[in-house]
């Protein structure tokens, strides 16, 4: 049987100025499923969500609603019409300083309805109606927001997308920002409310999230359709839809046969704090490691002493076969150690400035004399990066905001890499970054990665198999396991991780 | 369109600036004179030299209310200095400077260790030294021959040397203070433009935690913006105190609206929208400018702080307003 779409966006088409962002897309959305929308970024995509949404009035194409022709002039529209969307920044959906019940309530407390006198009793009635919606009932709703956990705040957007019963629920990369257990919590949660007929929207950076949990999946490439694709996915299907043909894995060059490998980093015993196990490991010349496990494994712990952010217990840290003592974290950049951490938007970029002045930033004294700035030493180095990694700009004045996520998290990942190190550890440096800028990142690492070592800390294990040589498990603040990762198996590394 | 707003937010503000300039002269021709442009800049020097400083505090995203009154009591030193205990005139300006200096120390540290919000910090910086400054002189204003608490008359005065920073003329026509402001405009244009540590205190201002995780001691840097704040206001107290011979207790009244109206025209200037020193200093110049001409026509003076307010909205609206709007 011929099932009727509920939704169906018809050739939309959008121009920003002289730029076609979008021509001609067009997808249909059916109740009962998971729709995944991906392309790379710059592609088109949120502008095609954003029309969506209602928050570009100004298109071209139609969009009917149970076969009824309607217009966006505004988000409200959208949202009226029955098109919630739920965005990526779980703190932007949620409001601080209130409590769980009165985020789940927010529309009633809001609403030009709403009584005058705030009835606390009311609105905790109509917050537990809403949290039933998502199975999160049993949250304490007096409990402050900021007490729970993000996986929960996520949920309290969600249900309160929920709420007005959407005929179609936008979810913006809803994985960025929690844990690989909190996903598949929160991919239970998908499955329950696509049986119960809602129609889903799904965006997101990880593809084999994308293949696991989608039944179709539509692609944007260079604001045109780039197709569409039934079950059974593939991952390689879906990259190749988006940007093409390309290799996304790096294979690992790395001889571990080699009898004079020189240890870069040591660290024999180290203790980070009381409640953990002394943590032993080796990188070598060359190597990339990667480092996996669940939040509170100790990951961002570890990162965060060895680039002197916290002073460990006991234990040493051994550099070049020096044993150093970090005290700070520019005594940590002086000893060869560098850190890209996790987040951008909060831990690395400078919005509004130049693409160069956000390379440059921890080597200043390098680049100056006196304290007078040498700008021709800066422009060649800057310059030096945006060509070898490949960052797409006008040039090496563009202010950071103008580049997409991809391109931003170059230019941080340049900011560590262009000066010599020892190593450099990256946090998480692969979140909300598309699959051609990953590649190019990689291949950066790999190329430049030639007397220093790399520890990659990430939650994605595909990413990790593809890029690194060996990968390290953490769980609970101790070292697990350690293997090359030509022979990993994936199940088994799953299993390490996720080990009670 | 889009061209034009954009050519409007960059160069607007030079242009009206211009533009004033060329109208208030062909009105009332004595408006160009080289000692009417003199008088405008003298007008300003005060006002300019305090709002360097607090663009300094602006740029690293804080705030500094202090600097009317750091201003106001380091009039009262220097005059305590030479009048009451009869000091040398170069005590008096070590002293001043000292005090300017320790004031923005301790608004740096109850900002930086303390954790108090800045507005917070100096607000409360800014009663404590307006109270302070009252005490020494019982609430009165210090001048030769004034009663001292034990009976005796004040011997001590001005020194010539002193009045000459703030009366003194070179060429007998460009006036001390204004040359004074100069110097300090370029080397803070210099410092913010052309050193690392331009950089850094902009830095800090976009994203502190990145420029933490980038190695640097964002502590120091922040308190070293307020200490350079209190010292640059200790220099426009000692100009004043150098202008007006004496040491009046009302003195520092307005400097503070007017130094912060100032640096937020100062963002307008070339379309920057962060705080810059040579949109400070257009921005006082342009005030300074604006109610000579206004003046000159016969506009009476109690419109003058109505004008101010005009110039800073329509800065204000200039800087933000007419900026894309994002989603």
């Amino acid at each position: 049987m011929q099932r009727k779409p509920l939704i169906r966006a018809v050739n939309i088409s959008k121009t920003f100025g002289a730029t076609k962002a979008l021509s001609d897309v067009s997808f249909e959305f059916f109740s009962s499923e998971i729709f995944s929308l991906v392309g790379a970024n710059g592609a088109g995509k949120s502008t095609f969500i954003k029309i969506l949404c209602g928050y570009y009035p100004d298109y071209d194409g139609e969009i009917y609603i149970d076969d009824k022709l309607v217009h966006f002039n505004s988000p409200r529209d959208a949202y009226e019409a029955g098109i919630q969307v739920v965005h990526q920044s779980i703190e932007q959906g949620i409001v601080q300083n209130m409590s769980v019940a009165e985020n789940l309530a927010l529309e009633q407390i809001v609403s030009p309805e709403a009584n005058f006198v705030y009835n606390q009793k009311n609105i905790e009635k109509e917050a537990i109606e809403i949290a039933k919606k998502m199975g999160i009932e049993h949250l304490d709703m007096k409990q402050n927001i900021q007490d729970i956990t993000q996986s929960e705040k996520q949920m309290i957007t969600i249900a309160r997308a929920l709420a007005k019963k959407p005929k179609l629920l936008i979810l913006d990369e809803p994985t960025s920002s929690i844990s690989d257990k909190e996903a598949e919590v929160l991919f239970e949660t998908l499955y329950r409310l696509k049986d119960e007929g809602v129609s889903i929207l799904y965006i997101s950076h990880y593809l084999h999230e994308i293949k696991r949990i989608s039944d179709r999946v539509g692609v944007i490439r260079d604001g045109k359709f780039g197709g569409l694709l039934q079950k059974p996915l593939h991952v390689s299907k879906i990259v190749n839809a988006m940007v093409g043909d390309i290799e996304t894995s790096i294979p690992s060059d790395y001889d571990y046969d080699s009898k004079d490998k020189k240890v870069v980093l040591e660290l024999k015993n180290l203790v980070i704090d009381r409640s953990s196990n002394p943590i032993n490991i080796k990188l070598y010349e060359g190597e990339i490691a990667g480092l996996i496990g669940l939040i509170g494994a100790g990951k961002t712990e570890l990162a965060e002493t060895l680039f002197g952010i916290r002073v460990p217990i006991s234990g040493e840290i051994i550099v070049n076969g020096e044993s150093i003592d970090i005290k700070n974290i520019s005594h940590a950049i002086k000893s060869g150690i560098h850190m890209v951490p996790e987040n951008r938007a909060v831990n690395a970029i400078l919005p509004d400035e130049s693409i160069k002045n956000n390379i440059t930033l921890p080597f200043l004294d390098y680049f100056s004399k006196k304290a007078i700035l040498k700008k021709e030493a800066e422009i060649d180095n800057a310059n030096r990066m945006i060509n070898s990694m490949g960052i797409k700009c006008e040039n090496y004045l563009s202010s950071i905001d103008s580049l997409s996520g991809g391109n931003q998290q170059k230019v941080v990942v340049a900011r560590w890499l262009l000066m010599k190190h020892n190593i450099v550890i990256l946090d998480e440096p692969f979140q909300g970054v598309d699959i051609k800028s990953r590649k190019d990142i990689n291949a950066y690492l790999r190329e430049s990665t030639k007397d220093s070592c790399v520890l990659l800390i990430s939650s994605d294990i595909d990413e990790l198999m593809d890029v690194t040589d060996k990968i390290i498990v953490m769980n609970k603040g101790r070292i697990l396991h350690q293997e090359k990762t030509s022979q990993i198996d994936r199940d088994k590394l799953l299993g390490l991780i996720t080990q009670e | 369109m889009e061209k034009f707003i954009a050519f409007a937010i960059k160069y607007g503000f030079l242009i009206v600036m211009a533009g004033s300039f060329l109208g208030f002269g062909l009105l009332e021709s004595s408006f160009w004179s080289w000692s009417n442009m003199f008088s405008i800049l003298l007008s300003v020097t005060i006002v300019g030299i305090l709002a360097i400083g607090v663009t300094f505090t602006l740029i690293v995203d804080g705030f500094d209310l202090s600097i009317g009154s750091t201003a106001a009591i380091c009039v009262m030193v220097s005059s305590y200095v030479m009048v009451v205990l009869n000091l040398n005139y170069m005590y008096a300006i070590i002293f001043a400077l000292l005090a300017g200096f320790s004031i923005g120390l301790v608004n740096g540290l109850l900002i930086v260790k303390a954790k108090i919000p800045d507005l917070l910090a100096t607000l409360g910086m800014m009663f404590l030294i307006q109270g302070l400054q009252l005490i020494p002189s019982a609430g009165m204003s210090i001048g030769t021959g004034m009663m001292l608490a034990d009976g005796t008359e004040a011997e001590g005065e001005f020194a010539e040397k002193f009045l000459f920073l703030g009366q003194g003329r070179l060429f007998d026509l460009i006036p001390i203070p204004v040359i004074a402001f100069a110097l300090l405009a370029i080397v803070a244009y210099f410092i913010l433009q052309y050193t690392k540590w331009g950089r850094i205190l902009y830095a800090i201002g976009g994203n502190e935690k990145a420029v933490k995780l980038a190695g640097v001691n964002v502590e120091r840097y922040k308190i070293a913006a307020y200490v350079i704040s209190g010292t640059i206001a200790s220099l426009g107290g000692i100009l004043l105190a150098a202008r007006i011979g004496r040491g009046d207790v009302t003195s520092g009244g307005g400097l503070l609206l007017d130094a912060v109206a100032a640096a937020l025209i100062g963002f307008a200037v070339l379309g920057v929208k962060k705080p810059n020193a040579f949109g400070t200093v257009v921005g006082v110049i342009f005030i300074g400018m604006l109610l000579n001409g206004l003046t000159m026509l016969s506009l009476p003076y109690y419109t003058q702080d109505f004008i101010k307010g005009l110039v800073l909205v329509a800065a204000l609206i200039f800087t933000f307003g007419l900026s894309k709007s994002e989603i």
